[in-house]
């Protein structure tokens, strides 16, 4: 009784009230949010799935394994077996045209951004009217300006042709209404052996090039490390170039590593990969102990604090509940592909499956070829950008360089002027300036936003629809036009474009965090 | 560690957005099935027990997409609008074509003004999404009747009001002619619509005949004709009737576009659409159909429609509305099949006035009259 009432002075250090201590409420509004938020979800799927159900759609994936019924205009697999082989041969095309888009309007964009900085009155006129132009106009009007310009292209004859073969350049470059080719190159037999060369040769040369810094530390004077290891490299390309073939003894340990994988029994699997979720649980839990430690003890350990421990652990432990009880398919999974993946890997050093010894040579390239017949299409041969790619590909480029050239030329101008003067005073040449002073700093403003112009790229192949190239969008399309399974559609679309978006996110991120400025 | 938090509820908000477009569209078809199933076994319910007004809002709701057209005043039709002969617009705006005849058609039946018409253009693609979310009342796209669409896709057919089938146009500079072979095409581009039966059909052909070619697909029927009249398309395929009118229309000065091969290699029976399970609806729908082939058997057009109404043919008269009350037990006025006939014509004018301009016969096809060897044939009106 006496203990109940209040003591004066000594209230202040005593716990408030369950409903009013501030660490029990942010834990009561952290999971009540999470609890409202999975209800809603819950809610909204069995509102759909209530509702397609009545009118009798169930959404269900089995019919990606059934069969497709159609064919692709282009792409690893233009007559897919199943409906999903068609989605994947879909997303590789998309995948095709976000990778290439990047890299070419990255490119282009930083020539364009340089130019509008030049001094040169016509490089500067040139990139103020392109970037104005083209940013100006819907990247989808030019997509579709583009497949008509394509369009009206002049057509592709072959050699048969009275007219003569077409070019502009026969036998290596097309460019008509049918679409653009080129020589392709490609990894030939001798490639994986060539590497596994390169990569033996390149031990003693990193030592090399080690010492050489050493003595330069040491000594002072002009460094030649960087040549003499470029010249090295070169030597010993060459040299992997021509003696690749000795290498072929690696199909031996490789076959026996894919043996001894397959025969890993299920349990150990199990047993590996719980004790690697428990493991890195616990070295999480120690790092993150260590981090609040200080010389005074251990710090304070905040609420926060306290729930990315408890997560880690309940994690880890879910991880193990996963691979022993939940998903027991998983291990024999990975040792299956594991397996395989040796296996693949020792195929590409042995002799082929009928016994023919590998070529040697690392890197081949074939030249466009013209079908003859009837009707004048391109052979396989080539690198064919057919007209429906051409058309989004250079929508896309053009329109998302006009973007990075204002980006990087915002970036370089961002770099404070004091930094060229004091380049120049300390007697940097102006492109040691450039390249040492000036774009390590301009890139660190140029990264996120650059990022950004990536994530858009991306999604914009979409609208690859509009000219009818075929990427996952009009597969997805067709597939559900034929089995109405919309929503399952819509579900495998949106995972693939977020998984799309978040890796180019982490990558940019990481690659942001490389490039940060370090600050205690 | 922050910056992982934040990806972690950036996932989940992402995860909540497609959640919150999952419910958007299932809302939408709680509309729907309100109307169809639910509220139907509701209604039954209610009718046995408490047969006060309370649900009278659920009742109308209940009568399905007669009564929304009817609340409505004007009919919500789906049609291609690049399908010459079937559903072109015109330059000036207007929808002509079979189909959009018979989209006035049931408009003159229910609400009695054929041109109380709302047209939406769809694509292939689009089409029976757009029927599902109720966007459209009916669907008269050139839609060829497939066991899947009329069972998985959810979709329910009327009177097939065209027999068509597919078949490929080639440039005669080619080497084409009327009587050339599929197996002719190795080799080619050939483009056609996405999401069509047209597209699964050629695939097929292409596997059997094990011929290789280059299969382009476009969202719009315009842009496989424009590709092709480019260039870019070496052969293109559809329907017979889409492959004549654009023939018709679009073959350049100069050049000489052949079909072929003379049997068409698939059948496509083209009708009116609607979404499965609304028999009320079905029936106005079909018996629109209906009514036109029965006026053209008996030989009444837009012109004798009033003499017939007072005429001798007592098979007429009951389905003009002159007698009995066939058409109001259906939900409609007794006069919906005179409107038809007065204000659209019968199957036969309907058939001259859009696909004779563009070289299409009927007599001798399959869409002649059953008693002349053809397959146009109605249920009898009594």
């Amino acid at each position: 009784m006496a203990l109940a009432q209040p003591i004066p002075g000594r209230s202040q250090h005593e716990r408030p009230p369950l409903w009013r201590d501030a660490a029990v409420l942010k834990w009561l509004i952290q999971i009540s949010v999470m609890v409202v938020v999975i209800a809603v979800l819950w809610f909204l799927s069995r509102v759909a799935s209530t509702n397609l159900a009545a009118k009798g759609f169930e959404v269900n994936f089995d019919w990606m394994s059934g069969p497709a019924n159609f064919q692709l205009g282009e792409g690893i697999d233009t007559v897919p077996n199943t409906a999903g082989r068609a989605l994947w041969a879909g997303m590789v095309n998309t995948l095709r045209m976000a990778g290439a888009g990047i890299l070419l309007a990255t490119a282009l964009g930083i020539v364009v951004g340089l130019a509008r900085l030049s001094s040169n009155w016509l490089a500067n006129k040139i990139g103020s009217v392109f970037v104005e132009t083209l940013r100006n106009i819907p990247v989808l009007v030019q997509i579709i300006l583009w497949f008509f310009i394509i369009s009206e292209l002049g057509a592709l004859r072959n050699a048969d042709s009275p007219l003569g073969e077409s070019g502009p350049i026969p036998g290596w470059l097309y460019i008509s209404q049918k679409g653009i080719s080129l020589p392709r190159v490609f990894y030939a037999d001798g490639f994986y052996q060539f590497m596994a060369l390169l990569l033996i040769l390149a031990v003693p040369i990193y030592f090399v090039n080690r010492s050489l810094h050493a003595k330069r530390d040491r000594e002072g004077g002009e460094s030649i490390a960087g040549r003499v290891t470029l010249g090295l490299l070169l030597v010993a390309a060459l040299i992997a170039w021509f003696a690749n073939g000795i290498m072929s003894f690696l199909e031996v340990p490789l076959y026996a590593i894919e043996d001894a994988w397959r025969a890993i029994p299920q349990p150990l699997m199990q047993t590996v990969l719980m004790l690697i979720a428990l493991g890195a649980a616990f070295e999480f839990v120690r790092r993150f102990l260590n981090s609040r430690r200080t010389p005074a003890g251990l710090a304070k350990l905040t609420d926060d604090d306290y729930f990315r421990m408890v997560f880690a652990v309940v994690l880890a432990l879910a991880a193990s509940v996963i691979v022993w009880i939940v998903w027991p398919g998983l291990s024999s999974w990975i040792i299956n592909s594991g397996g395989d993946f040796w296996g693949w890997f020792g195929d590409k050093f042995g002799a082929d499956v009928n016994d023919v010894t590998r070529g040697s040579r690392p890197i081949d390239a074939m030249r466009p070829t013209i079908g003859t017949g009837r009707f004048s299409n391109f052979g396989p041969t080539g690198l064919t950008m057919s007209v429906n790619f051409a058309a989004v590909f250079l929508g896309l480029v053009f329109y998302t360089a006009s973007f990075v050239a204002e980006i990087v030329r915002g970036g370089i101008l961002a770099v404070a002027k004091g930094q060229t003067e004091a380049a120049a005073a300390l007697g940097l040449s102006r492109s040691q300036a450039l390249r040492k002073v000036i774009l390590p700093q301009a890139f660190r403003i140029v990264m996120p936003p650059l990022g950004n112009q990536y994530l858009n790229l991306t999604k914009n192949t979409s609208l690859a629809i509009a000219v009818g190239m075929t990427d996952i969008v009009q597969v997805g399309q067709s597939v559900f036009n034929k089995n109405n399974q919309f929503l399952a559609v819509f579900i495998i679309w949106g995972a693939f474009y977020l998984i799309c978006s978040l890796t180019i996110s982490v990558i940019v991120n990481y690659i942001n965090g490389r490039l940060a400025i370090v600050e205690r | 560690m922050s910056s992982s938090l934040s990806k972690l509820l950036a996932l989940l908000f992402a995860f909540a957005l497609v959640g919150a477009a999952c419910g958007g569209s299932s809302d939408e078809a709680t509309d729907d099935s309100g109307g169809d199933d639910a509220a139907q076994t509701d209604d039954a319910a209610t009718d046995d027990s408490a047969a006060d007004d309370g649900d009278t809002v659920d009742l109308t709701q209940g009568g399905g997409v007669l009564a929304a057209v009817q609340a409505r005043g004007t009919l919500n039709c789906g049609v291609s609008g690049a399908a010459v002969a079937f559903s072109f617009v015109e330059a000036d705006g207007s929808v002509n074509g079979i189909d959009a005849d018979y989209c006035r058609a049931v408009a003159a039946a229910v609400l009695g003004d054929s041109e109380a018409v709302n047209f939406t253009n769809l694509t292939a693609a689009e089409r029976f999404a757009a029927v599902q979310a109720g966007e459209v009342d009916v669907l008269m796209r050139n839609s060829t009747w497939t066991q899947s669409r009329d069972t998985e896709v959810g979709m329910d057919f009327g009177p097939t009001t065209y027999y068509d089938g597919q078949q490929l146009m080639a440039r005669a500079a080619d080497g084409f002619s009327n009587s050339s072979e599929v197996a002719e095409i190795d080799g080619a581009v050939v483009c056609t619509n996405a999401g069509t039966t047209t597209e699964t059909n050629v695939s097929e052909l292409a596997g059997e005949l094990g011929i290789a070619i280059t299969l382009q697909t476009f969202e719009d029927y315009n842009q496989v004709v424009d590709a092709f009249i480019a260039g870019t398309c070496d052969v293109i395929t559809t329907d017979g009737s889409g492959l004549v009118g654009r023939k018709a229309q679009q073959q350049p000065e100069g050049e000489e576009w052949v079909i072929f091969p003379a049997a068409p290699f698939s059948k496509e029976p083209l009708g009116p659409v609607y979404a499965q399970n609304d028999s009320q609806w079905a029936d106005v729908v079909n018996w629109v159909v209906y009514a036109t082939v029965i006026a053209d058997e008996s030989g009444v057009t837009s012109s004798t429609v009033d003499d017939a109404l007072t005429g001798d043919n007592a098979e007429m008269v009951r389905l003009l509305g002159g007698e009995g009350e066939l058409q109001t037990k259906m939900g409609l006025s007794a006069d919906a099949f005179y409107n038809v006939i007065s204000q659209v014509g019968n199957y036969d004018e309907i058939f001259a006035r859009n696909l004779n301009p563009v070289g299409l016969e009927r007599a001798g096809s399959a869409n002649a009259r059953w008693n002349e060897g053809g397959l146009i044939y109605a249920p009898p009106a009594r």
